[in-house]
């Protein structure tokens, strides 16, 4: 009968009505309503990772002084080997400064370095993505490169006013430009499957048919500067196989990507500076 | 009303608990979706209206940090609460594993849209698929345990926020 049919139809008609409310309602609203829900979690994302920086500090208590000596002298070593480090960099960086003028060439871009405890990590097989605890508050802007003692952590693509949330390498929504190690010749990285108890990889693409590389004899990518988002010259991982494309003008492989990026607890975001 | 904010921060609560557990498990390369736990009781007991309140919060919650445009998860759960509500009074819902049950499947089906609406979005999406698997088996498997504590905590909640646990309820006291 028509009227208990059109009854029993009726939810499904409320839901296309909220489809159809939904698609008209303005961005404006729907990005408002995005940040006040962000907002909200993210008091607990920082409370929990303030508890979990207060359990670590409370464990470390329970270490010996000897152990805390032992850690004071290998400090110590590592400081006096980044010493010199700094006073070669600093030498390097007048040399660039002196040919830059020289040549009358454009200044390269600056970075400033903002260390960032990261809040939280959300890796699923959609998406892999980092909530770090600094955000407009420090001056994070969106698309900086954020960076860790391995290499390249990813790109920050959110920033709202404590927290910045960061797209990783390993992330299939993240591609950038990248080169062999030692080569000037541009290819293509994109993250790729993150497999369940498995290594983050990620893929290449447009490589030179001319290189090589395997499981044993690995061979090293790095960001190409190309894009003017990431500065040359960052670790970004490994190929570890590579294959002839279909169209045989270039190779594509897999990439194998540094463990430590899915245990991640402190990145360095580098802002880039602003030119006035 | 007060029904739906003590539901909410049951859900918020669901939801901080399911962000840390996600959080420790990156190690693993495993990460939990619990999306059918947020919408089931309210769906099976509530009524419509409120049910799809919850709904739309709850996916809120999961909207946000996400590249998926903005809506998607709400929109999804949603269409959840549409569908075990048009079939709810054919189900024994006062029994406990038949919640447990419908929890199960509405999460499957709403893992599947998301990955459907994700997979769409990500280029070379068939190299994916392994670990959506995974994903999948791990979150059904942690969601058939913790499925019957979350409903005794969402009805206890209900009940120590004076609000009735059902229309049902409602109307008999």
């Amino acid at each position: 009968m028509p009227p208990r049919r059109l009854h029993a139809s009726r939810p499904f008609l409320v839901l296309g009505l909220l489809l159809a409310g939904w698609f008209l309602v303005p961005t404006v609203i729907k990005r408002a309503l995005g940040i006040s829900f962000f907002e909200l979690q993210a008091p607990v994302h920082l409370a929990a990772s303030h508890v979990r920086d207060l359990q670590d500090f409370w464990s470390l208590r329970t270490r010996s002084s000897h152990d805390l000596i032992a850690a004071g002298r290998d400090l110590a070593r590592l400081n006096a080997s980044y010493e010199v480090t700094l006073q070669q960099t600093e030498t390097l960086r007048r040399e660039v400064a002196r040919l830059e003028a020289l040549l009358r060439m454009p200044t390269l871009p600056g970075y400033r370095s903002e260390p960032a405890r990261v809040a939280r990590r959300d890796f699923n097989a959609w998406w892999q993505r980092l909530t770090v605890r600094k955000g407009r508050n420090y001056g994070i802007v969106l698309g900086s490169p954020v960076i860790f003692g391995g290499g390249v952590v990813g790109k920050v693509t959110e920033v709202h006013a404590y927290t910045a949330v960061v797209d990783l390498i390993s992330s299939p929504t993240l591609r950038l430009a990248a080169t062999l190690e030692g080569d000037t010749r541009p290819l293509s990285f994109q993250g790729a499957n993150n497999p369940a108890f498995g290594p983050a990889r990620g893929i290449v693409d447009y490589v030179p048919t001319d290189a090589s590389a395997s499981e044993f004899s690995p061979r090293r990518i790095v960001t190409s500067g190309l894009g003017g988002v990431f500065p040359a010259g960052l670790l970004i991982g490994e190929i570890v196989r590579l294959e002839t494309s279909t169209d045989g003008l270039f190779k594509t492989g897999e990439v194998r990507l540094d463990n430590r990026l899915s245990e991640l607890t402190e990145v360095t975001v580098l802002v880039p500076e602003r030119r006035d | 009303m007060r029904r739906t904010v003590v539901f909410f921060l049951t859900q918020f609560l669901l939801w901080a608990l399911v962000s840390q557990a996600n959080h420790e498990l990156t190690p693993w390369g495993i990460a939990l979706f619990l999306g059918g736990l947020f919408v089931g009781l309210s769906a099976l007991t509530f009524d419509r209206r409120e049910a799809l309140v919850g709904a739309f919060a709850a996916g809120f919650l999961h909207d946000v940090g996400t590249p998926l445009p903005f809506g998607t998860h709400a929109l999804a759960f949603a269409a959840a609460v549409v569908f075990i509500q048009h079939v709810r009074h054919r189900l024994n819902r006062h029994e406990g594993l038949v919640t447990v049950m419908v929890i199960l499947i509405t999460n499957l089906g709403l893992f599947l849209v998301i990955s459907a609406v994700a997979l769409r979005l990500l280029p070379d999406a068939d190299r994916l698929t392994s670990r959506v698997f995974s994903d999948l088996i791990a979150s059904q498997i942690v969601l058939a345990l913790v499925s019957p504590w979350f409903l005794a905590l969402q009805t206890q909640a209900l009940r120590l926020g004076g609000c009735a646990t059902s229309p049902e309820t409602a109307a008999h006291g």
